[in-house]
Parts: C-alpha cells; sequence; structure tokens
C-alpha cells in the first residue's frame, strides 16, 4: 500500500512540470559548459598558472613569482607592437562604417540583393590562412594588385612594395583584415535592420523623411545595441590581431604584432611563462578597452532603450537655465 | 589447501605457457637484431610522426611495404606535421604523441632519458652508425640520424659560366663579386634568399661554426664561451663573416626585388631553369633543387666561401633523428627499433636524399665531388655538465640561433632600408648574448 503511495508520489512527481524544466535545463546546459570549460576555462586557469613560471614546453619549472609580468612592461618590443593595432582600429572603424552603408542598402529591395550579400558574407568562411596566401600574391610585385593598378594608368615603378615598404605595409595588411570581416559585420546588421518595424518607414516617407532622416532617426537609433557590439567585437579583435601578419609577412619588415611576438617567444625561444604573461596583459588591456568603449558609447549614444548621458545633461542644463 | 595450491599454480602455468614471446626492449640491442630472422612475429601498431610532410604517401609507404615483408604483424601510420619544430614540442608534453618521431632540435639534452627510449650506448654504437653527438647525454644514445648533411651553397652552373665565372669563389668578398658578375652578365638574380618562407632565413646559422671557423668545438664551446661571438674578424671568418655575405648582398641589390613574396616551391624550379643564380641551403636541397625541372645536370655545390688559414671547411651534422617514445609499451618500443633498423640500413633513405651517409663506411651521393679536398666538420659535443649552455643562451639572448628566423629576417631588412649597418646589429647580438652568458651563469 505504501510502496504504491510512494510510486505514484514518484511518478507524480518525476512527470511534473517541475522535474522536466530542471532536467531540460540541466541536460542542455551540459554539454555546452562542459565544452567552455574543458576548452577555454582549464586552458586559460592553466596559462595563468604558467605566467608565474620561469618554463619550457618540457622539463622543469620554477616559480618566479611576478618576474614575468615585469618583464613584460620592461621589454620596449611589446608595447610598441601594440601601437601597431592603430592601424587595424583605424581599419575596423572603416570596414564597419562599410558594413553598415551596405546593410542599409542591402536591407531595402535591391536588384540582384542575395547575390550582394552572398558575395560580400563569402570571404569570411575563408579560412583565414587561406585568405594570407591570397593576400600574399595579391600584394606580390607586378601580381594582382599591381597589374590592376596598371591598367588604370599606374607607372609599376611609382607603385610601392606593399608588403616591403614599412610605410605602407602595416596598412596593406589591415586592408586584408576589412575584406574577410565586413562581410560579417554587415550580415549582423542586416539581422538587426529586418527586425524594425516596417511601418516606420512609411509613416516616415508620409512625413518627408529623406534615406539619410531613415538611417539617423529609424535604423541607427534601433540598431545601437549591435553598433555596440561589433564595435567591441573589432577593438578586440584589433589589439590581438595574429593571422594577416602571420601568414602574410610572418612579422618581418616591422609588421610583427604583439601576438606574432607572443608567438616567436613561446614557439621559437621556450620562454613559455613570458609569453602567458604577455598574455593575460593583453586581456587585462582588452578588458579596459571594452569598459571604456561601453561607457564612452553609454555616454554618447545610450544604451538599449535608455537615453545617452550626454542628452539627458543637456537636456537638465537646459531646464535649469530656463528656471 | 592442498587443492588450492594445485590451482594456483595450474593458473600460474597456464599463464606462463599462453604468455606471448618474452620482450624485453631495453636489453634488445639495435645491432644485435638480424632483420627479417629475429621477432618475425612481434605484433605492433607503430604511429611514426614526421616533418616529412611531403613523403609520407609515397616513399614511406614503399618502406612500410617493403618492412611488412619481413614482419607483416606490424603496421605503422605515418602522420606528417606541417609546422613540426613548433608542434612538436606541444605534443610532447603530453607523453602520448607516438612511438617514433623526429627528435625536436630545442630540446634540453637533460630531457631526453625522460622522453626517448635510450639505443644504447655511444662507444658501441658507433662502430656501425655515424654523428651520434648530438643526442647523446652522459655517454648514452637517444637519437640515430636520419640523414647527414653538408653546409654548402646551390647553385646553378650554366649561369655561372654564362657569367663568365670559371672559378668557385673562396671569400665572401669572392662571392660578392662573383654575384656582382652574375647580375651585370646575365638575367638570373643572383642570390635567392627566400626570405618569406622564414626557416630559409635560420638556415644562415648553419654556417656559422665548421663553415666560417673549421674549429668543431666552435658551437658548444667557443660560441658558449667566448666574449662577444659575433664580432669581426679581420681575415673575414666566423660568425659575422657569414651574416656578411647576406647583409651585403642584399645591401648592393644582388638579390631577389621584394623578399616578402619569395615562393619557396616556385624557387626550385627557377633555380633549376636557369633563373636563379645561388641559394644558401643544405646539402639536402640539392636533390629537391635537381627534381624540380628538366636541368638536374645543372645544378651544382659548393662550399660556404669562408677560407681559414688557406683552408675551407665544411659543417656536416645530422639533420633531425629518429627517437622513440619512452612512454610506448615493451612491443612497440621493439617494433620501433626494427624499423629503424631497416630505415637506417636497409631503405637507402639518406642515400636517395642526396644525405651523408649515417652508416659508417656507406657511400656518398655524387654532389659531393665537388666537396673534394674541403674538410668535413662535425661539431663535438659539449663538455660533460654543460649539455644544456648553447640551448638556454640561444633561448634566453632569442637570437635563436638555428631556431628562429627573426633576427637573422632582420640583417635583410636593414639592409634593404639602409637602416642599421651590419656592425650595429651584431653589437646588438653581442649584447644580447653577453647578457643571457651571465644569466646562465657562465660569466
Amino acid at each position: 500500500m505504501g510502496e504504491t503511495r510512494k510510486r505514484n508520489c514518484f511518478v507524480k512527481w518525476i512527470s511534473s512540470g517541475k522535474v522536466n524544466k530542471r532536467l531540460c535545463i540541466v541536460t542542455f546546459m551540459f554539454f555546452p559548459l562542459l565544452l567552455l570549460l574543458v576548452f577555454t576555462y582549464i586552458p586559460f586557469f592553466k596559462m595563468f598558472q604558467f605566467s608565474f613560471y620561469d618554463m619550457k614546453y618540457i622539463g622543469s619549472r620554477e616559480f618566479v613569482g611576478f618576474e614575468n609580468y615585469i618583464n613584460v612592461f620592461k621589454r620596449d618590443d611589446c608595447f610598441r607592437a601594440l601601437a601597431l593595432c592603430g592601424y587595424y582600429i583605424v581599419a575596423s572603424f572603416i570596414q564597419l562604417g562599410l558594413a553598415l552603408y551596405f546593410a542599409s542598402v542591402l536591407s531595402f529591395k535591391v536588384k540582384g540583393g542575395g547575390i550582394f550579400k552572398g558575395l560580400m558574407f563569402f570571404p569570411f568562411l575563408v579560412c583565414g590562412i587561406a585568405v594570407g596566401f591570397v593576400f600574399k600574391f595579391f600584394y606580390t610585385r607586378g601580381f594582382v594588385l599591381d597589374t590592376v593598378l596598371q591598367w588604370i594608368g599606374f607607372e609599376l615603378d611609382n607603385l610601392p612594395y606593399w608588403l616591403r615598404d614599412s610605410s605602407i605595409n602595416n596598412a596593406s595588411l589591415a586592408a586584408s583584415s576589412i575584406w574577410r570581416y565586413m562581410g560579417q559585420n554587415m550580415v549582423l546588421f542586416i539581422g538587426a535592420i529586418m527586425s524594425v518595424d516596417s511601418s516606420l518607414y512609411e509613416a516616415a516617407a508620409i512625413d518627408g523623411a529623406t534615406g539619410w532622416h531613415k538611417f539617423r532617426y529609424i535604423i541607427f537609433p534601433s540598431i545601437k545595441t549591435i553598433i555596440v557590439l561589433n564595435m567591441i567585437l573589432s577593438i578586440t579583435g584589433s589589439l590581438s590581431v595574429f593571422e594577416p601578419p602571420y601568414v602574410i609577412t610572418g612579422g618581418s619588415f616591422g609588421t610583427s604584432t604583439y601576438f606574432v611576438i607572443m608567438n616567436k617567444l613561446a614557439h621559437e625561444n621556450q620562454k613559455v611563462g613570458l609569453a602567458s604573461a604577455m598574455a593575460i596583459v593583453l586581456l587585462l588591456i582588452i578588458l579596459l578597452a571594452t569598459a571604456a568603449q561601453k561607457l564612452g558609447f553609454k555616454y554618447f549614444f545610450g544604451d538599449g532603450e535608455e537615453e545617452a548621458i550626454r542628452t539627458r545633461r543637456k537636456r537638465e542644463k537646459a531646464r535649469r537655465e530656463q528656471a | 589447501m592442498k587443492a588450492k595450491k594445485i590451482l594456483s599454480l595450474g593458473i600460474a602455468a597456464t599463464m606462463v605457457m599462453s604468455m606471448p614471446l618474452a620482450v624485453n626492449a631495453e636489453d634488445t640491442n639495435i645491432l644485435d637484431v638480424t632483420l627479417g630472422e629475429d621477432y618475425t612475429d612481434l605484433t605492433a601498431d607503430l604511429k611514426f610522426v614526421t616533418h616529412r610532410t611531403d613523403l609520407v604517401d609515397t616513399v614511406f609507404a614503399d618502406y612500410i611495404a617493403e618492412f611488412q615483408k619481413m614482419y607483416p604483424n606490424i603496421t605503422i601510420t605515418y602522420e606528417g606535421i606541417t609546422n613540426y619544430a613548433d608542434d612538436i614540442m606541444t605534443r610532447m608534453s603530453t607523453g602520448d604523441w607516438g612511438d617514433i618521431a623526429m627528435i625536436p632540435t630545442a630540446i634540453d639534452k637533460d630531457e631526453l632519458p625522460s622522453y626517448f627510449e635510450p639505443f644504447g650506448e655511444k662507444t658501441v654504437l658507433e662502430e656501425k652508425y655515424t654523428m651520434l653527438n648530438n643526442f647523446t647525454y652522459e655517454g648514452i644514445t637517444y637519437g640515430l640520424p636520419s640523414v647527414g648533411n653538408a653546409q654548402g651553397i646551390v647553385y646553378n652552373k650554366k649561369v655561372f659560366d654564362e657569367a663568365g665565372i670559371t672559378e668557385l669563389p673562396k671569400t665572401p668578398d669572392e662571392f660578392l663579386d662573383a654575384l656582382q658578375v652574375i647580375k651585370d652578365n646575365t638575367s638570373a638574380i643572383p642570390m635567392y634568399t627566400n626570405f618569406a618562407a622564414g626557416w630559409t632565413m635560420s638556415a644562415w646559422d648553419a654556417y656559422i661554426g665548421g663553415s666560417a671557423t673549421g674549429d668543431p668545438d666552435f658551437m658548444n664551446d667557443g660560441l658558449v664561451h667566448g666574449d662577444d661571438p659575433f664580432t669581426k674578424n679581420d681575415d673575414m671568418t666566423g660568425p659575422y663573416a657569414v651574416y656578411y655575405v647576406l647583409y651585403e648582398a642584399v645591401a648592393r641589390g644582388l638579390t631577389e626585388d621584394d623578399p616578402t613574396t619569395t615562393d619557396w616551391e616556385g624557387s626550385k624550379g627557377m633555380i633549376n631553369s636557369g633563373e636563379i643564380g645561388t641559394m644558401v641551403l643544405g646539402s639536402w636541397a640539392v636533390t629537391q633543387m635537381q627534381e624540380a625541372g628538366p636541368n638536374p645536370d645543372d645544378i651544382g655545390y659548393m662550399t660556404f666561401p669562408i677560407t681559414v688559414d688557406g683552408k675551407q671547411y665544411a659543417t656536416a651534422g645530422p639533420d633531425y633523428n629518429y627517437g622513440i617514445n619512452a612512454n610506448s609499451s615493451d612491443e612497440n618500443k621493439l617494433a620501433a627499433k626494427l624499423y629503424i633498423k631497416f630505415l637506417m640500413e636497409q631503405s637507402n633513405f639518406a642515400f636517395d636524399q642526396g644525405g651523408i651517409p649515417t652508416v659508417v663506411g656507406a657511400e656518398y651521393p655524387d654532389i659531393y665531388a665537388a666537396f673534394d679536398g674541403i674538410e668535413l666538420v662535425v661539431d663535438n659535443p659539449a663538455k660533460e655538465g654543460e649539455e644544456n649552455l648553447f640551448t638556454d643562451v640561444n633561448n634566453d639572448s632569442e637570437i635563436g640561433l638555428n631556431v628562429s628566423p627573426d633576427d637573422k629576417s632582420l640583417i635583410v631588412e636593414e639592409a634593404i632600408s639602409g637602416g642599421r649597418s651590419l656592425d650595429d646589429i651584431m653589437a646588438d647580438w653581442n649584447e644580447r648574448w653577453t647578457a643571457a652568458q651571465e644569466n646562465a651563469g657562465i660569466k
């Protein structure tokens, strides 16, 4: 008698929504969390630990405290390399601008819109190493880029060596990353623009709004969040840029970014502890950059539904002046 | 009680009888085994990690087939790693990387026993094999060389004829003059650096020992203990002379126009067809250049143009060495020894690759004819207790001799931009080298 009641209880409990809900949560969370733990957090903590040791990949390790961190700040090549990120940050703004432009155009009915979207998104699907090789040939003296420029009237003798000339080679590399990531940004923007209620455009059109007005007062405020996200991603990406300089120039002729130096120290000179410390320092820099960006954006454009701090202050100031 | 005892005895007996062929890899000397007669029923599954990605499906597949005629139950799987020198170090830290590897050059000598199976005492192995210094620690050898290399310069004979060079240059300045003549009289690129490939730049480090000094103790003693080893010698010998050739050739415009976009695979065909005059590469490259086009006979090999007291030398030494994983099972270790013995003695690998033989008394390939009268210098091992010093100083200074291309690439960069002079660069190296020597407790 008691047995059956108990079983009834259990069956009831198991079939109640509560258990199912929890079971769902647990099973759905398990694998992503496991992957995150195994491939992100454990390696990260290992690296954090490495950064306090004088160690090679194999062999004995020696605890050295903060010496590696001190060395990162003492070396002049690390932070000089960070200055190169300026090129990539400028490039990322160009990239976002282009992406936003194409996204606003392609979100409306355009002839062959699908094809254009596909063509522009395509580079993102190509593996970074392959992109590197493509651009190596693209920039080779007398090859693709030079040929095209000669068609439109440039003389080969007046053209720079795109990868050798240290006044231009970082810009050449940054351009390759614009080509690669612009499409991805554009697709994210298109997704966000699609979610804008189309009746707003009609209403605006009746009020006599131009294309620019529509963009400034309807599209832009609605996709603010996605713009912030894209900017944060682009800038953190610029700080940790690796593939283009590593594959195309191997860091030669002054194109060695922070990551390229880190890779060299860890793999070629076997200074794993120092390289780990560099990675942690870069992480902190990225966190700071992200926080600064978020604050800046909040100040100028507001966060989500919230109004920008600047506009609020202006209004208050105006109100106080009136009073 | 009694019944139990009998039972346990019986079990023990059956266990002994059913035990497979007793294998003790440690006691099996690679020299005592006769291939095709001993251990022919050994069963094992070997994994071989190699840097020769180009040979995995062709030459190595043939070797496996031939080996399996003698040892049908041993299977071998090759895994080619493109970025070998870097990746293998990461893989090794796990212990579970396979059974046979090409021992990474960056490894510390005192780590050898914990990662690799000993082949035996060096004094014994020397009766049969050559060039065992690099991976011998405290008298025990952990690696056997796959191929031997001599360091020289690959050149195109036809280009030299066309330019009117009748005698091979013997000093850095004679060589630079010869390059100038090639530039003036032919359409070929006098010297191709293959800059973009990266490793081709660290390949220059191979000449600073034997080729530049004639001293077999230079790398492990003169360089490690010496004061400012990169300083210019008045007779143009030593490391400075080697990098002088590189710096001056680039500065005088005797190399390719744009080093950032050189193409290694393409360069083989170019030297074969006479579009390139010289390339500074080890003897292993000769076969590849010969096979890259229709003119194998035009490819020649010469010593590096440095003369020490009227005599020319060439660094010689082992390429990558075979090593057996210390963590493999006994069967696998033994099978690995058998296969390595086969590779060393029966496959003809060293000869086919145009290398210096790794077996005592074996034949030299034809390309070494040009080395007649030139003394091959094999580096002596470091003194006992100093086995790690070179690696330590090399890593700590970050000059990365034989490992890292960066500082050598910088020589080319400065020569092109007309920035720092070679003396300045070498002074910087001396400074870093001395600091690292101090850290290592040498000074």
